[in-house]
C-alpha cells in the first residue's frame, strides 16, 4: 500500500493505492490496473480519487460498464463465486447484461443498492 | 574445386549456428525457439530456401569491427506453407541479441521487395534488442526503410508479424503497420518505451509483461491481434490464419471444401436468441450454426468483445464476418469497436474476402468518457470502411438494429450487396421505449393514467414499428428469411455475388477519419 498526498486545484487528498495482483485475462468488465489510478508523485496536476467510497482491502472491484440500473443481484455478500459467475444484472442499452466474476473470489460487499442507476466506472461489487 | 566447395560448407556452417550452442540453449530455456527451428516448423519440410546467408554488417566504430555476427542476426528467405509460396524473415536473439542494424535492415527489406514483386505473403518474426546503438544513424535508417516497405506493401500483400521475444523502440511499428500482429503469451512484448525509462520519466514501475505482454495487448490496446499460450500454437495459428487469405490483392482466397452442404438448414438457429429482445446471446452460436463446419477464427477476440469479427467460409469460399455481441456490453458500438471491425473490414476489402455482416445492436454507447474520447470521429471509421469495401457485402439482420447503428452495421445505404432479415428484426429510427415517448409525449402527459397509457403506447410502437417489415416495403432489406435457412441464403447471395465489379472513383486516395 502507497500512499500519496495529492493536491486537485488547492484541495489534498490523501490518497493509499494498492497494487492488485492476478485477473489477468479477465473477461468483461476487466478491473482497471491499479497502476492507473496511481498518480506520480510529481507536482503536475493528479486527477482527484474515484468518490465512489472506501475500497475494501485486497479486494477486486468490479465495475459498471456503461450506464445503466441495476436490476437484480445475483450473489450475495459473503458468497464464495467461480470466474464467469454471474455477479448481477445491469439493465443498460435495451439489455440484461450479466456482470460476471472476472476471477474466481468471494463477495465482500455489494457496493450499490438494487434498482440504483449506475454510470460507466462505478463500483458494483467488491470480491475479495 | 574440391577445397573450395569445402570453404563453402565451413562458411554455410558457421552461419546456420547463429550465436553459438551456449546462447541457444539460453533461448530454448526461456521456452523461445531459435531463428531457424521457428521458420522450420512453419513452413513445408524441407521448402525453406535461405538468401543472403553470408551478409555482414560493415560497422566499425565502437568495437563493431571486432564483433562477429554470423548472418547479421536475421535468417530470411522464402519456402511454401501448405505449398504456398512465402517469404519470411526471422531475426535471430542469439546472434547480438537480434539487434537491428544497416545490414540486418537491408536483408529484411529485401525479403519484403521480393514477397511484393511476386505476390507472396511476408511473415516476420521479431525477436530483437532494438536497435544496434554502435550503428547510429544507419540502425535508424534501417528502421525507417522497413516502415516505409510495410507502408507501401501494404494491400498488396498479407504482412503477417510474429512477436517471438522483445520488440521494443521503433521496432514496434513495424509490426503495427503489418495486417496481423501475433503474440506468444510471457514470452513477448512490446512497447514504444520500456519499464526502465517510464520509470525514470514518470516514478511508474511496471513490469515488461504488464507494459507489453501479449494479454495486455490483445485485452486493452488492441495492438495483438491474436494471441497463443506457446510457440508451437502460435505457429498452428498463422498457418490457420493464412489458410484464409489470398496471394495478394488480386487473387482470390483459396477455395477450401470442408464438406459441409451449402445447402444445409438448422431449424434450431431460430431458439439460439431468446424470445425477449432485452436478454443476450452468444453470436458466436449464431456464426458457428452458419459458416461451414461451424468453424471461425477469431481476430482481435479478447479486445472490444461487444463485436465480434472473425474469418470463416460459405461454401468453401472465405469470408470476413462482422457481428455485435449482444453478450458483451449489449453489443453496442463504442470508439474500441468501431476501431476494430473497421480495420477487420479494411484488410477484407484489400484483399478480396467478402463481408457477412450479422446485426443486433441497440446503438453507440452513450456517455461522456466515448463522445470526450472522439466516438463521433471512431464511429465514423466503421461507416467509412463499410461504404468504401467493394467486396460483396451481405447483411443479416437479426434483432435489434436502430438508429445510427442500423445504417453502421453495413445497411443497403452503405452499399450492402444483400441485406436479410430474420422475422426477429426490429429495424426503427430509435428503440419502442424512447420512441414511444417522444413521440406520444402529450398523450401520455394528458392521459388519466400515465403509465398504463405509456405501456399501450409502447406496445402500439413496436407492433408497428419494431420490426423488419418496415424496411422490406422499402426495399432496404431484400427478403425477409426463416433463421432456418440463413446459411443456404448466403451462399446463393455469394455465389450470385461472385461476378461483382465496382470501383471507386479515381483518386489519390480517401481520408479516412483515422
Amino acid at each position: 500500500m502507497k500512499r500519496y498526498k495529492i493536491t486537485v486545484n488547492g484541495q489534498f487528498y490523501d490518497v493509499a493505492v494498492e497494487e492488485l495482483s492476478g485477473g489477468a485475462s479477465a473477461p468483461v468488465p476487466a478491473p482497471r490496473p491499479a497502476a492507473a489510478a496511481a498518480p506520480a508523485p510529481s507536482a503536475a496536476p493528479a486527477p482527484a480519487p474515484s468518490a465512489a467510497g472506501p475500497s475494501v482491502a485486497g479486494a477486486t472491484t468490479v465495475k459498471a460498464p456503461m450506464p445503466g440500473t441495476v436490476m437484480a443481484f445475483k450473489v450475495t455478500q459473503g458468497q464464495a463465486v467461480k470466474q464467469g459467475d454471474v455477479l448481477l444484472i445491469l439493465e443498460a442499452m435495451k439489455m440484461e447484461n450479466e456482470i460476471v466474476a472476472p476471477a474466481a473470489g468471494t463477495v465482500a460487499s455489494l457496493r450499490v443498492a438494487q434498482g440504483a442507476a449506475v454510470n460507466t466506472g462505478d463500483a458494483l461489487v467488491d470480491l475479495a | 574445386m574440391d577445397e573450395k566447395i569445402r570453404e563453402l560448407g565451413e562458411r554455410r556452417r558457421k552461419v546456420l549456428e547463429g550465436g553459438g550452442p551456449k546462447r541457444i540453449a539460453a533461448q530454448h530455456d526461456k521456452g523461445k525457439m531459435t531463428a531457424r527451428e521457428r521458420i522450420e516448423s512453419l513452413l513445408d519440410a524441407g521448402s525453406f530456401i535461405e538468401i543472403d546467408a553470408f551478409v555482414e554488417h560493415r560497422a566499425v566504430d565502437l568495437g563493431m569491427d571486432e564483433v562477429e555476427a554470423p548472418g547479421e542476426g536475421v535468417v530470411i528467405g522464402h519456402g511454401t506453407i501448405d505449398g504456398r509460396t512465402i517469404f519470411i524473415f526471422a531475426q535471430d536473439f542469439t546472434v547480438i541479441g537480434g539487434s537491428l542494424g544497416e545490414m540486418h535492415a537491408l536483408k529484411i527489406c529485401k525479403a519484403m521487395d521480393m514477397a511484393v514483386k511476386v505476390g507472396a505473403p511476408v511473415i516476420g518474426i521479431n525477436d530483437s534488442g532494438g536497435a544496434r546503438i554502435q550503428e547510429g544513424v544507419d540502425a535508424l535508417s534501417g528502421y525507417g526503410d522497413i516502415f516505409f516497405r510495410n507502408t507501401r506493401a501494404s494491400g498488396v500483400v498479407p504482412q503477417i508479424s510474429v512477436i517471438m521475444g522483445p520488440c521494443a523502440g521503433g521496432a514496434v511499428y513495424s509490426p503495427a503497420l503489418t495486417d496481423f500482429t501475433v503474440m506468444v503469451d510471457k514470452t513477448s512484448n512490446m512497447f514504444i518505451t520500456g519499464p526502465q525509462v517510464i520509470k525514470a520519466v514518470t516514478g511508474e514501475d511496471v513490469s515488461a509483461e504488464a507494459l507489453g505482454g501479449a494479454t495486455v495487448h490483445s485485452t486493452t490496446s488492441g495492438c495483438a491481434s491474436l494471441m497463443f499460450a506457446d510457440e508451437a500454437s502460435t505457429i498452428a495459428g498463422v498457418k490457420k490464419l493464412l489458410s484464409y487469405l489470398p496471394q495478394n490483392n488480386i487473387e482470390d482466397p483459396r477455395i477450401v471444401d470442408s464438406g459441409d452442404d451449402p445447402m444445409r438448414s438448422d431449424p434450431a438457429l431460430k431458439d439460439v436468441i431468446p424470445d425477449a429482445p432485452n436478454k443476450p446471446y452468444d453470436c458466436r452460436d449464431v456464426i458457428r450454426s452458419i459458416f461451414d463446419s461451424g468453424d471461425f477464427f477469431e481476430i482481435q477476440g479478447l479486445y472490444a468483445q461487444n463485436i465480434v469479427t472473425c474469418f470463416a467460409r460459405l461454401g468453401g469460399r472465405s469470408v470476413g464476418v462482422i457481428a455485435n455481441q449482444p453478450k458483451i456490453l449489449a453489443g453496442v458500438l463504442d470508439i474500441n469497436a468501431s476501431d476494430k471491425a473497421a480495420r477487420f473490414i479494411r484488410f477484407c476489402d484489400a484483399f478480396n474476402i467478402p463481408l457477412v455482416t450479422l446485426a443486433d445492436t441497440a446503438g453507440y454507447l452513450p456517455g461522456v468518457g466515448q463522445e470526450h474520447g472522439g466516438v463521433i470521429r471512431h464511429g465514423a471509421k466503421l461507416l467509412y470502411a463499410y461504404s468504401e469495401a467493394t467486396v460483396p457485402k451481405m447483411t443479416v439482420i437479426i434483432r435489434k438494429d436502430y438508429g445510427g447503428a442500423y445504417i453502421a452495421m453495413c445497411s443497403r445505404h452503405l452499399g450492402a450487396d444483400q441485406v436479410f432479415a430474420w422475422p426477429s428484426a426490429e429495424i426503427a429510427v430509435m428503440g419502442p421505449d424512447g420512441a414511444a415517448n417522444i413521440i406520444f409525449k402529450r398523450e401520455i402527459e394528458e392521459s388519466s393514467d400515465p403509465a398504463s397509457t405509456r405501456k399501450d403506447k409502447i406496445a402500439e410502437y413496436k407492433r408497428n414499428f419494431a420490426n423488419p417489415y418496415k424496411a422490406a416495403l422499402r426495399g432496404y432489406v431484400d427478403d425477409v428469411i426463416d433463421p432456418a435457412v440463413t446459411r443456404p441464403r448466403l451462399i446463393r447471395a455469394l455465389t450470385m455475388l461472385l461476378g461483382k465489379r465496382e470501383s471507386l472513383p479515381p483518386r489519390k486516395h480517401g481520408n479516412m477519419p483515422v
